[in-house]
């Protein structure tokens, strides 16, 4: 039997420990030298009911480079707010990243009720490569769309979290 | 690293009834075993900088002392060989001694602490080891269930080395009467892990006449590290 140290949930009060992470990303306090895109959202329960609790952090390892003066580069953290919406400005990926099919971001979700943090990853829809994607070619077809980010404007994306449901989103356990 | 599927009963179970709001967030279609480099090779960068001088102290935050007993936690971070888990962010928050949260939505009539907020950060040492100074949580009521309190906990959140060993978990104290009757607790189904989440009352850790010491170490996932634990 595995001796790891199990998880719990995070509750309804993280936030005032986690914002000192999500104000150091918030348009205005963020460095970040190269071209970005908005990514934004709506988490969503089962019953299609926005979750106001959830905690979204993003991790863009290579944005990295392009955030030297940034309190933790290419990270993000941002609670969803009243109606369930995040968003999260994000270094735009250069052609090398597409075309590997690496995703966008890794994402990982926490939230009251949830017992365990969720990891997945979200994909621009027009991004070269996804074809070629490791991560996407292990998801099962029929479920590779909760994945993708769906260009809502210029130089903005819309991507939905569901926890459960026909489009619930494909969570991973990294091996 | 490499990343071993967890037996069933490790985990708590994402959809348990008995604490309800799982009932409608937790996924109910099986994790999907997912082979990518980044993941389990690297992790975010959170150097020194993002301290503050008195992230480890949480009794130093006010104009004057908190109320309530002062205790010191600390614990070693390793991985699933033993090694020590360095340089590693943790994030740990709490409800004061009185079981009120420094938080909007917490609506507990008990009373907030003006000099308690119950919010540190630290990063672990060359032996994977954390230390920060608090008060002692009180239990609290929530809405869960007819005479719903939550056992007196601390809450932590830990980055690890590579970003799949990313860890949210809660810290309980010795003996608490209310594990029996907490369905967070009890949510995880296998009793050694269930017992893995409570810290050790520690003589070694206690500092004289002023503080007892409790003792909780944290088993990251994860095994076959690098030499360099990157």
């Amino acid at each position: 039997m595995s001796k790891i140290t199990t998880s719990q949930t995070v509750g309804p009060f993280s936030h005032e420990a986690w914002q000192w992470a999500a104000d150091a990303c918030m348009p205005g306090a963020l460095k970040t030298s190269g071209p970005t895109l908005l990514l934004s959202g709506v988490i969503y329960d089962g019953d299609g009911n926005p979750i106001n609790d959830a905690q979204i952090e993003a991790w863009i390892p290579a944005g990295a480079a392009e955030e030297a003066e940034q309190l933790i580069p290419g990270f993000r953290r941002a609670p969803s707010g009243a109606d369930g919406e995040f968003s999260m400005r994000i270094p735009a990926p250069g052609p090398e990243a597409g075309a590997a099919g690496e995703p966008l971001a890794y994402i990982t979700v926490f939230a009251r009720g949830l017992v365990k943090h969720q990891f997945t990853a979200v994909f621009l829809e027009d991004a070269a490569g996804l074809a070629q994607s490791a991560i996407l070619n292990q998801v099962p077809a029929a479920r590779r769309a909760t994945l993708l980010a769906r260009q809502s404007g210029d130089g903005q994306y819309h991507w939905n979290i569901r926890m459960q449901g026909e489009r619930e989103t494909a969570f991973f356990d990294y091996v | 690293m490499k990343f071993d599927a967890i037996e069933p009963g490790v985990y708590p179970e994402l959809v348990y009834p008995a604490y309800k709001s799982t009932v409608k967030r937790g996924p109910l279609q099986p994790m999907l075993r997912i082979e990518a480099p980044l993941p389990v090779t690297k992790n975010i960068v959170a150097g020194p900088h993002i301290l503050l001088p008195h992230d480890t102290d949480l009794t130093a935050h006010g104009d004057s002392e908190p109320l309530g007993e002062k205790i010191v936690v600390t614990g070693r971070v390793v991985d699933e060989d033993g090694k020590p888990v360095r340089n590693s962010l943790v994030e740990v928050w709490q409800a004061n001694s009185a079981g009120r949260y420094w938080h909007s939505k917490d609506q507990h009539a008990a009373p907030l602490d003006p000099n308690f907020y119950g919010l540190g950060k630290m990063l672990t040492d060359d032996d994977g080891r954390y230390r920060f100074v608090t008060i002692k949580p009180g239990p609290y009521p929530w809405g869960n269930h007819d005479k719903a309190w939550r056992p007196a906990h601390i809450h932590f959140s830990l980055f690890g080395n590579v970003y799949a060993q990313r860890l949210v978990t809660q810290m309980y104290f010795p003996s608490d009467p209310l594990f029996d009757y907490d369905p967070i607790f009890q949510s995880v189904p296998d009793e050694a892990a269930r017992q893995r989440l409570v810290s050790r009352f520690s003589l070694e850790h206690t500092v004289g006449t002023e503080m007892l010491g409790y003792e909780f170490d944290i088993v990251l996932r994860g095994r076959d590290a690098t030499p360099m634990g990157l």
